[in-house]
Protein backbone atom coordinates (compact mmCIF):
# COMPACT_ATOMS: atom_id res chain seq x y z
CA UNK A 1 0.00 0.00 0.00
CA UNK A 2 2.53 2.52 0.65
CA UNK A 3 4.81 1.08 -1.73
CA UNK A 4 1.88 2.30 -4.36
CA UNK A 5 1.29 5.18 -2.95
CA UNK A 6 5.13 5.98 -3.26
CA UNK A 7 5.15 5.17 -6.94
CA UNK A 8 2.25 7.57 -7.27
CA UNK A 9 4.20 10.57 -5.72
CA UNK A 10 7.48 9.50 -7.50
CA UNK A 11 5.62 9.34 -10.82
CA UNK A 12 4.03 12.71 -10.09
CA UNK A 13 7.09 14.40 -9.40
CA UNK A 14 9.01 12.91 -12.16
CA UNK A 15 6.27 13.80 -14.59
CA UNK A 16 6.32 17.37 -13.35
CA UNK A 17 10.03 17.41 -13.42
CA UNK A 18 10.40 16.22 -17.11
CA UNK A 19 11.79 19.42 -19.42
CA UNK A 20 10.88 17.04 -22.09
CA UNK A 21 8.73 18.63 -25.15
CA UNK A 22 7.08 16.46 -27.63
CA UNK A 23 5.14 17.94 -30.76
CA UNK A 24 1.64 18.71 -30.15
CA UNK A 25 0.00 16.70 -32.54
CA UNK A 26 1.50 13.89 -30.08
CA UNK A 27 -0.63 15.58 -26.86
CA UNK A 28 -3.51 14.12 -28.06
CA UNK A 29 -2.02 10.53 -27.82
CA UNK A 30 -0.85 11.13 -23.98
CA UNK A 31 -4.32 12.49 -23.41
CA UNK A 32 -6.34 9.43 -24.69
CA UNK A 33 -4.05 7.05 -22.88
CA UNK A 34 -4.64 9.70 -19.91
CA UNK A 35 -8.33 8.67 -20.41
CA UNK A 36 -7.77 4.72 -20.86
CA UNK A 37 -5.76 4.89 -17.42
CA UNK A 38 -8.55 6.60 -15.75
CA UNK A 39 -11.00 4.04 -16.98
CA UNK A 40 -9.04 0.84 -15.49
CA UNK A 41 -8.41 2.48 -12.51
CA UNK A 42 -11.89 2.97 -11.84
CA UNK A 43 -13.09 -0.23 -13.24
CA UNK A 44 -10.57 -1.62 -11.03
CA UNK A 45 -12.37 0.27 -8.12
CA UNK A 46 -15.64 -1.08 -9.06
CA UNK A 47 -14.67 -4.73 -9.13
CA UNK A 48 -12.60 -5.00 -5.72
CA UNK A 49 -16.19 -3.05 -4.67
CA UNK A 50 -17.81 -5.87 -6.50
CA UNK A 51 -15.38 -8.60 -5.21
CA UNK A 52 -14.50 -9.73 -8.27
CA UNK A 53 -11.71 -8.06 -8.49
CA UNK A 54 -8.41 -9.82 -10.19
CA UNK A 55 -4.67 -8.33 -10.34
CA UNK A 56 -3.94 -9.71 -13.64
CA UNK A 57 -6.87 -8.35 -15.29
CA UNK A 58 -6.07 -4.97 -14.04
CA UNK A 59 -2.95 -4.30 -14.57
CA UNK A 60 -3.04 -6.10 -18.45
CA UNK A 61 -5.81 -4.20 -18.33
CA UNK A 62 -4.23 -1.06 -17.56
CA UNK A 63 -1.13 -1.58 -19.80
CA UNK A 64 -2.82 -2.69 -22.73
CA UNK A 65 -5.86 -0.19 -22.63
CA UNK A 66 -3.11 2.90 -22.78
CA UNK A 67 -1.24 1.07 -25.48
CA UNK A 68 -4.35 0.68 -27.48
CA UNK A 69 -5.99 3.77 -27.22
CA UNK A 70 -2.82 5.56 -28.05
CA UNK A 71 -2.54 3.09 -31.20
CA UNK A 72 -6.32 3.59 -32.41
CA UNK A 73 -5.55 7.09 -31.96
CA UNK A 74 -2.47 7.13 -34.34
CA UNK A 75 -4.32 5.15 -36.64
CA UNK A 76 -6.90 7.13 -36.95
CA UNK A 77 -4.14 10.09 -37.46
CA UNK A 78 -2.72 8.19 -40.44
CA UNK A 79 -6.05 7.17 -42.03
CA UNK A 80 -7.46 10.23 -42.06
CA UNK A 81 -10.55 9.02 -39.42
CA UNK A 82 -10.52 10.36 -36.13
CA UNK A 83 -10.81 7.38 -34.49
CA UNK A 84 -8.85 8.94 -31.13
CA UNK A 85 -12.98 9.93 -30.76
CA UNK A 86 -13.96 6.88 -30.82
CA UNK A 87 -11.83 6.20 -28.01
CA UNK A 88 -12.44 8.69 -25.97
CA UNK A 89 -16.16 8.29 -26.38
CA UNK A 90 -15.64 4.50 -25.60
CA UNK A 91 -13.67 5.13 -22.60
CA UNK A 92 -15.50 8.16 -21.18
CA UNK A 93 -18.90 6.16 -21.00
CA UNK A 94 -17.14 3.37 -19.35
CA UNK A 95 -15.87 5.50 -16.98
CA UNK A 96 -19.22 7.04 -15.61
CA UNK A 97 -21.03 4.10 -15.88
CA UNK A 98 -18.22 2.57 -13.85
CA UNK A 99 -18.29 5.67 -11.69
CA UNK A 100 -22.37 5.41 -11.47
CA UNK A 101 -21.46 1.66 -10.30
CA UNK A 102 -19.40 2.28 -7.87
CA UNK A 103 -21.66 4.93 -6.25
CA UNK A 104 -24.58 2.85 -6.34
CA UNK A 105 -22.20 0.25 -4.43
CA UNK A 106 -20.95 2.18 -1.49
CA UNK A 107 -24.36 4.17 -1.48
CA UNK A 108 -25.64 0.60 -0.50
CA UNK A 109 -23.10 -0.14 1.68
CA UNK A 110 -23.91 2.41 3.52
CA UNK A 111 -27.86 2.33 4.20
CA UNK A 112 -26.89 -1.32 4.79
CA UNK A 113 -24.56 -0.77 7.30
CA UNK A 114 -26.97 2.17 8.71
CA UNK A 115 -29.53 -0.56 9.15
CA UNK A 116 -27.56 -2.76 10.40
CA UNK A 117 -26.82 -0.33 12.89
CA UNK A 118 -30.32 0.77 13.79
CA UNK A 119 -31.53 -2.95 13.63
CA UNK A 120 -28.76 -3.78 16.47
CA UNK A 121 -29.62 -0.46 18.37
CA UNK B 1 4.26 -21.11 8.20
CA UNK B 2 5.75 -21.65 4.45
CA UNK B 3 2.30 -20.80 3.45
CA UNK B 4 2.10 -17.78 5.18
CA UNK B 5 5.41 -16.63 3.60
CA UNK B 6 4.40 -17.18 0.38
CA UNK B 7 1.15 -15.13 0.82
CA UNK B 8 3.61 -12.47 2.06
CA UNK B 9 5.48 -12.71 -1.06
CA UNK B 10 2.73 -12.51 -3.68
CA UNK B 11 1.97 -9.68 -1.36
CA UNK B 12 5.19 -8.06 -1.57
CA UNK B 13 5.22 -8.42 -5.57
CA UNK B 14 1.68 -7.18 -6.06
CA UNK B 15 2.71 -4.17 -4.37
CA UNK B 16 5.28 -3.68 -6.48
CA UNK B 17 3.39 -4.05 -9.37
CA UNK B 18 0.49 -1.83 -8.01
CA UNK B 19 3.26 0.68 -7.26
CA UNK B 20 4.73 0.69 -11.22
CA UNK B 21 1.37 0.82 -12.44
CA UNK B 22 0.98 4.32 -10.21
CA UNK B 23 4.04 5.29 -11.39
CA UNK B 24 2.85 5.81 -14.36
CA UNK B 25 -0.58 6.89 -13.72
CA UNK B 26 1.06 9.54 -11.54
CA UNK B 27 3.86 10.25 -14.69
CA UNK B 28 1.00 10.63 -17.32
CA UNK B 29 -1.14 12.58 -14.76
CA UNK B 30 1.47 14.78 -14.31
CA UNK B 31 2.94 14.85 -17.52
CA UNK B 32 -0.04 15.90 -19.47
CA UNK B 33 -0.73 18.67 -17.24
CA UNK B 34 3.10 20.12 -17.44
CA UNK B 35 2.16 20.09 -21.17
CA UNK B 36 -0.61 21.35 -21.35
CA UNK B 37 0.15 23.79 -19.17
CA UNK B 38 3.47 24.94 -21.65
CA UNK B 39 0.99 24.93 -24.60
CA UNK B 40 -1.30 27.13 -22.52
CA UNK B 41 2.02 29.01 -22.24
CA UNK B 42 2.81 28.98 -25.82
CA UNK B 43 -0.17 30.11 -27.27
CA UNK B 44 0.26 33.38 -24.88
CA UNK B 45 3.34 33.54 -26.60
CA UNK B 46 1.95 33.48 -30.19
CA UNK B 47 -0.36 36.39 -29.56
CA UNK B 48 1.87 39.33 -29.35
CA UNK B 49 5.56 38.53 -29.38
CA UNK B 50 5.09 36.64 -32.67
CA UNK B 51 3.93 39.77 -34.60
CA UNK B 52 6.85 41.76 -32.21
CA UNK B 53 9.18 39.15 -33.66
CA UNK B 54 7.64 39.36 -37.47
CA UNK B 55 8.27 42.89 -37.26
CA UNK B 56 11.85 42.06 -36.03
CA UNK B 57 12.75 39.54 -38.88
CA UNK B 58 11.03 41.91 -41.03
CA UNK B 59 13.55 44.98 -40.27
CA UNK B 60 15.81 42.52 -40.70
CA UNK B 61 15.38 41.37 -43.85
CA UNK B 62 15.40 45.54 -45.02
CA UNK B 63 18.81 45.77 -43.50
CA UNK B 64 20.15 42.90 -45.55
CA UNK B 65 18.55 44.24 -48.49
CA UNK B 66 19.71 47.46 -48.00
CA UNK B 67 22.97 45.83 -47.30
CA UNK B 68 23.01 43.99 -50.77
CA UNK B 69 22.06 46.94 -52.32
CA UNK B 70 24.88 49.13 -51.43
CA UNK B 71 27.44 46.11 -51.59
CA UNK B 72 25.97 45.71 -55.30
CA UNK B 73 26.94 49.09 -56.52
CA UNK B 74 29.97 49.21 -54.95
CA UNK B 75 31.21 45.71 -56.88
CA UNK B 76 29.70 47.69 -60.17
CA UNK B 77 31.94 50.75 -59.11
CA UNK B 78 34.58 48.27 -59.01
CA UNK B 79 33.49 46.50 -62.00
CA UNK B 80 33.72 49.33 -63.77
CA UNK B 81 37.01 50.49 -62.00
CA UNK B 82 38.59 47.10 -63.26
CA UNK B 83 37.21 47.55 -66.65
CA UNK B 84 38.62 50.73 -67.22
CA UNK B 85 41.94 50.10 -65.71
CA UNK B 86 41.78 47.32 -68.23
CA UNK B 87 41.47 49.44 -70.91
CA UNK B 88 43.95 51.75 -69.90
CA UNK B 89 46.25 48.46 -70.14
CA UNK B 90 45.53 47.30 -73.50
CA UNK B 91 46.00 50.57 -74.61
CA UNK B 92 49.36 50.79 -72.67
CA UNK B 93 50.00 47.56 -74.43
CA UNK B 94 49.18 48.81 -78.26
CA UNK B 95 51.33 51.15 -76.65
CA UNK B 96 54.00 49.09 -75.70
CA UNK B 97 54.31 47.48 -78.89
CA UNK B 98 54.54 50.31 -80.93
CA UNK B 99 57.75 51.13 -79.10
CA UNK B 100 58.87 47.89 -79.36
CA UNK B 101 58.33 47.99 -83.28
CA UNK B 102 59.55 51.54 -83.29
CA UNK B 103 62.81 50.69 -81.27
CA UNK B 104 63.22 47.45 -83.78
CA UNK B 105 63.31 49.44 -86.10
CA UNK B 106 65.61 52.05 -84.59
CA UNK B 107 68.17 49.53 -84.51
CA UNK B 108 67.94 48.36 -87.68
CA UNK B 109 68.20 51.78 -88.85
CA UNK B 110 71.22 51.76 -86.47
CA UNK B 111 72.62 48.81 -87.48
CA UNK B 112 72.15 46.61 -84.55
CA UNK B 113 70.20 44.16 -85.97
CA UNK B 114 70.97 42.07 -89.11
CA UNK B 115 68.76 42.85 -91.95
CA UNK B 116 67.22 42.13 -95.09
CA UNK B 117 65.48 43.62 -98.28
CA UNK B 118 65.44 44.73 -101.72
CA UNK B 119 68.47 47.36 -102.90
CA UNK B 120 71.29 48.27 -104.96
CA UNK B 121 74.67 47.02 -104.86
CA UNK B 122 77.18 49.72 -106.09
CA UNK B 123 80.44 48.01 -107.02
CA UNK B 124 83.65 50.85 -107.48
CA UNK B 125 86.52 48.92 -109.26
CA UNK B 126 89.97 50.41 -110.19
CA UNK B 127 90.40 51.60 -113.70
CA UNK B 128 92.11 49.78 -116.02
CA UNK B 129 96.01 50.74 -115.99
CA UNK B 130 96.54 53.75 -118.41
CA UNK B 131 99.86 54.07 -119.64
CA UNK B 132 98.96 57.43 -120.76
CA UNK B 133 98.56 58.51 -116.66
CA UNK B 134 101.73 59.04 -114.71
CA UNK B 135 100.15 59.43 -111.02
CA UNK B 136 98.04 56.19 -110.32
CA UNK B 137 95.78 57.84 -108.16
CA UNK B 138 94.07 58.76 -111.05
CA UNK B 139 92.40 55.63 -111.91
CA UNK B 140 92.63 53.90 -108.30
CA UNK B 141 89.20 53.81 -106.01
CA UNK B 142 89.21 56.38 -103.28
CA UNK B 143 88.10 56.94 -99.73
CA UNK B 144 86.33 60.34 -101.39
CA UNK B 145 84.69 58.27 -104.00
CA UNK B 146 83.12 55.82 -101.80
CA UNK B 147 81.74 59.13 -99.63
CA UNK B 148 80.93 60.27 -102.49
CA UNK B 149 78.33 56.83 -103.37
CA UNK B 150 77.42 56.60 -99.52
CA UNK B 151 76.31 59.89 -98.63
CA UNK B 152 74.22 59.77 -102.34
CA UNK B 153 72.54 56.38 -101.19
CA UNK B 154 71.68 57.68 -97.62
CA UNK B 155 70.77 60.77 -99.20
CA UNK B 156 68.39 59.10 -101.59
CA UNK B 157 66.68 56.96 -98.76
CA UNK B 158 68.92 54.23 -97.86
CA UNK B 159 67.93 52.84 -94.63
CA UNK B 160 71.16 50.38 -94.66
CA UNK B 161 74.14 50.35 -96.14
CA UNK B 162 77.29 47.92 -95.95
CA UNK B 163 80.58 48.20 -97.66
CA UNK B 164 81.95 44.85 -98.49
CA UNK B 165 79.15 42.57 -96.25
CA UNK B 166 80.61 45.72 -93.46
CA UNK B 167 77.57 47.38 -91.90
CA UNK B 168 78.05 51.11 -91.75
CA UNK B 169 76.92 53.36 -89.05
CA UNK B 170 76.38 56.47 -87.63
CA UNK B 171 79.48 56.55 -86.15
CA UNK B 172 81.69 54.81 -88.88
CA UNK B 173 84.74 55.99 -90.09
CA UNK B 174 86.30 55.49 -93.74
CA UNK B 175 89.85 56.18 -93.88
CA UNK B 176 91.90 55.95 -96.82
CA UNK B 177 95.13 53.97 -95.95
CA UNK B 178 97.23 53.57 -99.36
CA UNK B 179 95.79 51.43 -101.65
CA UNK B 180 93.18 49.96 -98.67
CA UNK B 181 90.30 51.82 -97.60
CA UNK B 182 90.01 50.85 -93.97
CA UNK B 183 86.47 50.89 -92.78
CA UNK B 184 86.40 50.96 -88.93
CA UNK B 185 89.64 49.96 -88.94
CA UNK B 186 88.69 46.83 -91.15
CA UNK B 187 90.53 46.84 -93.97
CA UNK B 188 89.23 46.51 -97.56
CA UNK B 189 90.81 46.05 -100.86
CA UNK B 190 89.00 47.16 -104.33
CA UNK B 191 86.99 46.10 -105.99
CA UNK B 192 84.21 47.83 -103.18
CA UNK B 193 81.13 46.28 -103.05
CA UNK B 194 78.83 48.87 -101.35
CA UNK B 195 75.20 47.64 -100.90
CA UNK B 196 71.98 50.32 -99.31
CA UNK B 197 68.75 48.68 -98.97
CA UNK B 198 66.10 50.77 -100.04
CA UNK B 199 64.00 51.52 -103.06
CA UNK B 200 65.92 50.50 -105.96
CA UNK B 201 64.96 52.15 -108.64
CA UNK B 202 65.23 55.66 -106.58
CA UNK B 203 68.57 54.90 -105.82
CA UNK B 204 69.90 53.88 -108.93
CA UNK B 205 68.28 56.71 -110.59
CA UNK B 206 69.67 58.95 -107.78
CA UNK B 207 73.20 57.66 -108.85
CA UNK B 208 72.79 57.96 -112.53
CA UNK B 209 71.91 61.27 -112.48
CA UNK B 210 73.50 63.77 -115.18
CA UNK B 211 76.46 65.46 -113.42
CA UNK B 212 75.80 63.21 -110.12
CA UNK B 213 77.90 60.58 -108.37
CA UNK B 214 77.92 58.32 -111.82
CA UNK B 215 79.44 60.38 -113.50
CA UNK B 216 82.01 62.02 -111.36
CA UNK B 217 83.31 58.59 -110.93
CA UNK B 218 83.85 57.98 -114.25
CA UNK B 219 85.77 60.92 -114.95
CA UNK B 220 87.86 59.71 -111.85
CA UNK B 221 88.05 56.48 -113.98
CA UNK B 222 86.19 54.16 -111.32
CA UNK B 223 84.43 51.59 -112.84
CA UNK B 224 80.73 51.63 -111.71
CA UNK B 225 78.50 48.80 -111.64
CA UNK B 226 75.24 48.80 -110.50
CA UNK B 227 73.33 46.08 -109.44
CA UNK B 228 69.51 46.56 -108.73
CA UNK B 229 66.99 44.45 -107.46
CA UNK B 230 68.07 41.81 -105.68
CA UNK B 231 67.86 41.00 -102.03
CA UNK B 232 70.56 41.98 -99.52
CA UNK B 233 71.20 41.04 -96.52
CA UNK B 234 73.80 42.76 -94.02
CA UNK B 235 74.90 41.28 -90.53
CA UNK B 236 74.89 43.73 -87.44
CA UNK B 237 77.97 45.60 -87.52
CA UNK B 238 79.17 44.38 -83.92
CA UNK B 239 79.45 40.57 -85.61
CA UNK B 240 82.64 39.59 -86.50
CA UNK B 241 82.48 39.17 -90.34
Amino acid sequence: MWLSVLGLLLGISLGLLTDMQIPPEYADYLSIAVLASLDTLFGGIRAHLQHMYDDKVFVSGFFFNIVLAAGLAFLGVHLGVDLYLAAIFAFGVRLFQNIAVIRRLLLAKWTNKKEARESLG
Amino acid sequence: MKNLHRNNRSKFSKSIIFSLVFLVLGFMFSYSYSLSKSQERSSEFTGGAYFEQEEQYRKELIEQQERNKSLREELEEKQAAIQEFEQSFSEGESRNTDYAEEAEELRRVLGLLPVEGSGLTVTLQDGEYNSDSVNPNDYIVHESHVFQVINELYISGAEAISINGQRIHANSHIVCTGPVIAVDGVQHPAPFTIAAIGKPDVLASSIKLSGGVMDQLVNDNVVVTLDEGQVISMPAFLTET
